[in-house]
């Protein structure tokens, strides 16, 4: 099962109806399941709902063989840890998608690291769902220490 | 004897008056509260509460702490800014916390501004999400934080009092 989601914040109908269309054209031969924010577009091809708490949706990424998704970090984060081979495509500021468009910034990034694919348009969908299968994230070596150390000092610095 | 028992109470309200700092922790629902909750480490010995922007994370929240949803807000709709303003100052003056931290995004800018007039220290940690700039919200956080971290060096390179330590993912 794929599992596609836009995060928490906004709709992304552009992306969501791309993958649907895609289903159509028969390039999609795997279940999805979607999590699609509050949205009047609803996919015909699988089964979505709005939100998910924050468990059931770790819980999706799990189980998924692989997650499509926009370019959040919430997703690349959870996407990373389960060693998910994961697809992006970022929201975009012209489609009032996001204030800005920082989610190129970190599609691009996190592509050239090896950790995720990337499609920047609709029509860089298909190959990059063809490409997710056999696709291997290399995996990320940061660990959060050293910030909790860097903040915990700062902490106890406030105190003496 | 009477004076070592004075010594021993002085010693156990000093060791109380360290651990008695509370810590507002604020991040939208999504990915910047995915990144602030792998900074848990932090703050495990004080007292926390949490402000996020949606009820589907409050569940987990309230596991850890006080929480507060003051619900989802950008530079693009005023009035939603003004109704998450007044519904974060109720929360802060209830509160009162020592240190606000944050790794954004418009509702974690406004607890930081809201908690230094309170005299609040600041931390910010900046989206690893920000590859090239740092976030608009951290751009005017930067001004008041006491400590502000990015998670990319190169970004570190172009703004002062800016640190690159490492990243949370």
């Amino acid at each position: 099962m794929i599992f596609l989601t836009v995060g928490t914040q906004f709709p992304f109908d552009r992306f969501v109806q791309a993958v649907d269309n895609i289903f159509d054209q028969g390039l999609i031969d795997e279940e999805i399941f979607a999590q699609i924010g509050e949205t009047s577009y609803k996919p015909h091809n699988f089964e979505s709902v709005a939100s998910l708490e924050k468990r059931d949706f770790d819980e999706r990424v799990k189980k998924a063989s692989s997650v499509i998704s926009h370019a959040g970090v919430g997703t690349i984060t959870v996407a990373l840890k389960n060693n998910k081979p994961l697809l992006v495509m970022p929201r975009m500021k012209r489609y009032k998608e996001h204030v800005n468009d920082h989610q190129v910034a970190t599609a691009k990034k996190f592509q050239e690291l090896g950790h995720i694919l990337a499609a920047y348009d609709v029509k860089d969908l298909p190959d990059g769902i063809r490409k997710l299968k056999n696709f291997i994230p290399r995996k990320r070596k940061a660990s959060p220490v050293a910030i909790t150390e860097r903040i915990r000092c700062f902490l106890n610095s406030l105190q003496d | 004897m009477k004076s070592a028992t004075n010594e021993d109470t002085n010693q156990i309200s000093m060791v109380l008056s360290k651990n008695n700092m509370k810590i507002c922790l604020a991040a939208s629902a999504g990915g910047h509260l995915t990144e602030l909750l792998k900074l848990a480490d932090s703050w495990q010995q004080y007292e926390v509460f949490y402000v996020s922007t949606a009820n589907m994370v409050a569940k987990k929240l309230k596991q850890y702490g006080q929480t507060y949803v003051v619900g989802e807000c950008n530079r693009e709709h005023l009035l939603r800014v003004i109704l998450v303003l007044v519904r974060c100052i109720r929360v802060i003056l209830h509160e009162r916390p020592n240190v606000v931290i944050s790794t954004g995004a418009a509702v974690g800018c406004i607890m930081c501004f809201l908690g230094k007039l309170l005299g609040a220290k600041v931390v910010w940690v900046d989206s690893i999400a920000n590859v090239r700039w740092v976030s608009l919200s951290g751009r005017m956080v930067r001004h008041i934080a006491d400590l502000f971290l990015v998670q990319w060096p190169e970004i570190a390179e172009q703004y002062s009092n800016v640190e690159y330590v490492g990243a949370v993912i």
